[in-house]
């Protein structure tokens, strides 16, 4: 880098003001980790369900209390998310969507694929 | 800082590959629960014991770690500037893997056994 760098320098976080792709970017990275610190209580669900009728009636009972819905709300969003931002980069890997009109259309296509994919989950669960 | 081992390519294509494995699986999965739908104790253990799944499951379960390790690690290097923190942060990262897969691995063996 050029000792003489005249770019601005912010780290105000009030102030950047991101481009979509950037977005994407850093959720993938918020969603990525959400997800890291679920990864105890998923552990412990999955061996708990599968120790006899009690300990499944025991997980159930823990999945449907208010808070946990909450949370699966939120890692199910995450999920989501870090899928088709995944895609989305693995894609960007090939060569495919690298210039920054396209990538920012696939920014987009990220958010709609998730808003999309997350109404259906809803409607198959609520319906 | 630069950190030998944990940047380069190898890792790159750790991430790519265990992510490609989490996708399918979770599709799998979920057009599997939809199809056969075991929401009862008993049936619930009977799925997740058919050979199949469980080693799907036991493969999904080491692809999921290993991908939360190379991008946690990554995360850590970026916001951890101080080599000690983060060498104790990485180690705090590691115990939370890996004690959650034997967590996970236990559930797996012990419904096969039974």
């Amino acid at each position: 880098m050029a000792v003489h760098d005249t770019r601005p320098f912010y780290l105000n976080l009030l102030k950047i003001r991101l481009p979509v792709p950037g977005v994407v970017s850093i959720f993938h990275r918020v969603s990525g980790v959400l997800m890291f610190l679920a990864i105890p209580a998923t552990a412990y669900l999955l061996d708990l369900s599968l120790q006899g009728e009690q300990g499944f009636s025991r997980a159930s009972e823990i999945l449907a209390q208010p808070f946990s819905q909450l949370v699966l709300i939120v890692l199910i969003w995450s999920l989501l998310h870090h899928l088709f931002a995944g895609i989305r980069f693995l894609l960007i890997d090939f060569d495919i969507g690298l210039d920054k009109e396209q990538s920012c259309k696939t920014a987009w296509l990220v958010f709609a694929a998730e808003i999309i994919a997350m109404i259906i989950i809803a409607a198959g669960i609520y319906l | 800082m630069s950190a030998p081992g944990l940047q380069g390519l190898r890792p790159w294509i750790i991430q790519r590959i265990t992510a490609v494995y989490i996708a399918v699986f979770m599709l799998y999965f979920t057009v599997a629960l939809s199809a056969v739908r075991p929401f009862s104790a008993e049936s619930w253990s009977e799925w997740v014991a058919w050979p199949g799944n469980n080693i799907g499951i036991g493969m999904f379960i080491i692809a999921v770690l290993w991908h939360a390790w190379v991008g946690i690690r990554d995360v850590v290097l970026d916001y951890v500037p101080n080599v000690v923190s983060r060498m104790l942060v990485l180690t705090l990262v590691a115990t939370v893997l890996v004690g959650s897969g034997f967590w996970g691995f236990r559930g797996l063996v012990l419904v096969v056994i039974k």
